[in-house]
């Protein structure tokens, strides 16, 4: 056995799991200019699970590429058992004992094969003597598998006929063909329904009675809290604490979402909010979550945060007519308002900037000029026929409200930086009245410089409408707004005004776990 | 400090690795230059090449006539330009010309109705290909190329099944008597008429190109084809009906095909089967050449009919230097090979 350290206050843990499966060590990934991992070290001991914490853009998913062999690290080493490794293809990654389950359920099997074939799916590949195969043959060897692993999946029904966490069990009993000594789950329950999400939970368990090792991504604490041997956090590309069971769960909060500020920088500002603008009665943010009540006025930014899934998004399309209503009843300026489509939603004054910007609002090739037109081509036509002189005045008026570097309207969206881009963008919804703009997580891939232009154009704005804003960095949340929501798991847990909160303070309120399950910490 | 710096995101100025935009090797700004004008000024020089050396070739008589045999391909393929425009496809535009050709002759040499009744049913039989693509794409959620095909195949059985596989010309003989009806005027117009020296299938052809201009370039229901095109889930958000808008561009690439089909009967003065099934790929193609036209890169109903025009010039001298008309294929598809490299190699690399 290699010899390896053990670092301060780990002793805890027991010894069998101290010794380390997988060691990283100064590893460091660069893309061009952007740091992606800088020096992360940490390691994976035998037959414990550990958690991987952090916000979008961490570089967890970075980390599993090159656990994975998907990308080569930029420096640093992996010793996996000791010795230093290279890994260039997820092959080689497998032959040493690490398999990965990636996010997506889908990527991971087969649509059309049934659940014997995709079960088998990695040994198609492999040189065979005898080059004939039946279905027969592959059966015998799946149920094989799966009495191994003593699971349970219909062998011939097609996969896609399967619910989402038996799919899960598919990609899971997949991996756990080739013996894996270290199992990556990444945000293996970001598709689940919480019954299907105990269902992997489950599942996890069993993996540690077998002492095989688990390194488990996921936004989501309550996961962590009960899985989780111990638990480290990436932020900017750095590990930046560890965390032994039991854990401080708001220490795990704060160390995710970075150094917090200890006051509001909204505090200063006067607001006094004006009427209800929309009315909200017995809503939901999904099937599962209790309803609650709302009330959106003008006068006020109102920001929501809470974490990656606790339920801004499903909450705020609901708003905007891109999802039906799940239940409740909502009133926009007095009158009921149940938005039949987007178009319906922008014609009664109800806006909304969608969270991913290059796939939920730009056209590839398209001038800057034109995305500003899109959504309101009834303001810049007139019979049918595009108004050009207007159109053209109309992107200037933004272009110039918003400080938006662009060689000119006509320019290629493409062309300008992601801040730009999104002023432009924000902007031309912000030139005009609406009732309600809603805006989710606005400042991603913003720089400060183009987040404090939006900010302070939206304050203007807040005196004519009530306008949302969602994102799930307490930090982002308190730069713009005057009161500010907080929801953990599809429920609103806090609503005050942003004078009275501080970042720690809503850290606090986002990290309150839901505790479901009757079980707490894993048993060694 | 906040944490939403997208790390795993690389900034503008630091592209991952094997994005590079990788220009051909003979300068960028000859790239664009040629991306932009090059096939036009390969036109132009073109028809200076053949004016100057074919006396025959520089009349106006040979230039109506070149515009007269692009005629049908620039409507159809406006047609399918349309459809292309909302990221779609429409390989049914072939059969449709067969289709409303063989409606129109039908009507006129069968039941002895009027040129007018004939014209009307030849365009109602292209809309409803369009409706019935329309509802295999949109309704029925196949997707466009393998919706379309099916839809080619149903177009040409349903064409042949209904005219016992026979071509329709006036006199023939229909349960041992000769048809009762003829091509009328209105079809003889169409067919071999001029208004002030100009052939009537080039004013149509004119007056249609006219329209997909407009329609795609000047109002906002041509914005709105384009950005269902260019994203569609974009196009949701900011509110544009992506659905009724596939549906209204596979009825337009049904009607133009069906407005080819009626010049094309009218030329011909007989309703010949599967007539039409050539002009699928022409037109594909002439919309695929325009993608190369002014560095447009996307479906556009100038680039279109510069397509169709260049092919027919082209076609026009070489055969005027006694070139052979079986070795007109591979003419076209080296004129499609040379605008592809146009638009996909010299133009801008597109994020896929």
């Amino acid at each position: 056995m290699i010899q390896h350290h053990t670092p301060g206050g780990l002793g805890a843990a027991e010894s069998s799991r101290t010794a380390p499966f997988v060691e990283i060590s100064q590893l460091s990934k660069r893309f061009g200019a952007t740091v992606a991992l800088r020096s992360v070290s940490f390691d994976i001991r035998k037959g414990e699970t550990l958690g991987l914490l952090g916000a979008n853009g961490a570089g967890k998913s970075t980390l599993i590429k090159i656990l994975s062999g998907l990308q080569p690290a930029t420096s640093g080493t992996v010793s996996v058992q000791g010795e230093g490794r290279e890994f260039t293809s997820p092959n080689q990654a497998q032959q040493l004992g690490i398999v990965t389950v990636h996010q997506n359920i889908d990527d991971g099997v087969v649509f059309g094969m049934t659940v014997a074939e995709n079960l088998m799916l990695d040994t198609l590949g492999l040189f065979q003597p005898n080059p004939f195969l039946t279905y027969r043959k592959i059966r015998r060897r799946a149920r094989a598998l799966l009495e191994e692993l003593e699971l349970e999946l219909p062998l011939d029904l097609p996969v896609e006929q399967l619910s989402a966490s038996d799919r899960q069990q598919v990609s899971i009993g997949r991996a756990l063909a080739k013996s894996p000594n270290l199992l990556i789950l990444d945000e293996p329950t970001s598709t689940l329904s919480s019954r299907e999400a105990e269902l992997l939970f489950g599942a996890v368990r069993d993996l540690q009675y077998r002492g095989i090792s688990v390194l488990y991504v996921s936004h989501r604490m309550s996961e962590i809290e009960e899985l989780c041997h111990r638990a480290v956090v990436l932020r900017n590309g750095s590990v930046v604490s560890e965390h032994q069971q039991p854990l401080d769960l708001r220490a795990v909060t704060q160390s995710i979402l970075g150094d917090l500020a200890s006051t509001s920088l909204g505090a200063g500002r006067q607001h006094a909010p004006g009427d209800v603008v929309m009315r909200l009665r017995g809503v939901r943010s999904g099937k599962e979550t209790a309803p609650f009540d709302l009330e959106v006025r003008r006068g006020e930014v109102l920001g929501v945060t809470g974490l990656v899934g606790a339920g801004k998004t499903e909450l705020l399309e609901q708003l905007a007519g891109t999802r039906p209503l799940e239940s409740g009843v909502i009133t926009l300026n007095g009158s009921e308002y149940k938005p039949k489509s987007v178009a319906d939603a922008i014609a009664k004054g109800v806006v909304m900037m969608p969270e991913e910007r290059a796939v939920q609002a730009i056209f590839p090739d398209e001038s800057v000029s034109r995305h500003l037109s899109i959504g309101r081509m009834g303001k810049v036509s007139r019979l049918g026929f595009m108004d050009r002189a207007r159109e053209r005045s109309f992107a200037e008026q933004v272009i110039a409200k918003f400080a938006v570097k662009a060689a000119g309207p006509d320019a290629a969206i493409e062309t300008l930086s992601g801040g730009n881009q999104q002023k432009a963008l924000v902007g031309r919804w912000l030139v005009e009245q609406q009732s309600l703009v809603i805006l989710d997580e606005p400042f991603r891939g913003v720089d400060i410089g183009a987040r404090a232009v939006i900010a302070t154009e939206l304050h203007e704005y807040s005196e004519r409408a009530a306008v949302i804003v969602a994102s799930s960095d307490p930090e982002e949340v308190l730069e713009v707004a005057d009161r500010v929501l907080v929801m953990v798991d599809g429920r609103i847990v806090s609503d005050s005004p942003a004078f009275e909160m501080n970042s720690e303070a809503l850290a606090d309120a986002m990290s309150e776990v839901q505790r479901t399950t009757t079980s707490g910490a894993p048993q060694s | 400090m906040t944490t939403t710096a997208p790390a795993d995101v690389p900034t503008a100025s630091a592209p991952l690795p094997g994005d590079e935009h990788r220009r051909p090797a003979i300068g960028p700004k000859l790239a664009a230059f040629t991306f932009k004008y090059g096939l036009v000024l390969v036109l132009v020089l073109m028809i200076v090449f053949f004016a100057v050396t074919q006396p025959a070739f520089r009349t106006v008589d040979n230039f109506l006539f070149i515009l007269q045999a692009s005629a049908v391909v620039a409507i159809v393929g406006l047609g399918a330009t349309v459809s292309m425009t909302v990221g779609g496809f429409d390989l049914s535009v072939g059969a449709t010309v067969s289709l409303s050709v063989m409606v129109a002759a039908t009507t006129m040499v069968k039941f002895a109705m009027t040129g007018t009744t004939a014209i009307l049913f030849a365009l109602l039989a292209g809309v409803g290909v369009g409706l019935l693509n329309a509802f295999l794409i949109v309704i029925a959620r196949i997707p466009d190329l393998v919706a379309t095909l099916a839809a080619m195949f149903l177009v040409n059985g349903v064409t042949l099944w209904w005219v016992n596989g026979q071509s329709v010309a006036v006199g023939m003989t229909i349960d041992g008597k000769p048809a009762p009806g003829v091509f009328t005027e209105v079809f003889e117009w169409l067919g071999s008429g001029r208004f002030l020296g100009i052939p009537a299938s080039v004013i149509v052809s004119a007056v249609v190109f006219g329209l997909v201009v407009v329609l795609l370039n000047f109002t906002r229901w041509g914005r709105a084809l384009y950005a269902v095109g260019g994203n569609p889930v974009a196009a949701e958000a900011v509110g544009i009906r992506v659905r009724r808008y596939r549906v209204l561009a596979y009825v337009i690439s049904g009607l133009l095909a069906s407005i080819g089909g009626v010049l094309l009967v009218a030329r011909l003065g007989r309703g010949d089967v599967a007539v039409g099934d050539a002009y699928l790929l022409q037109a594909i193609s002439a919309a695929l050449v325009g993608y190369a036209v002014l560095g447009a890169n996307k479906p556009n109903a100038v680039g279109t009919l510069v397509g169709a025009v260049f092919v027919a010039t082209l076609i026009n001298g070489l055969t005027m230097f006694n070139f052979p008309y079986y070795a007109q294929s591979f003419v076209q598809g080296a004129l499609l090979v040379v605008a592809l490299l146009m638009s996909y190699t010299l133009g801008p690399r597109r994020r896929r």
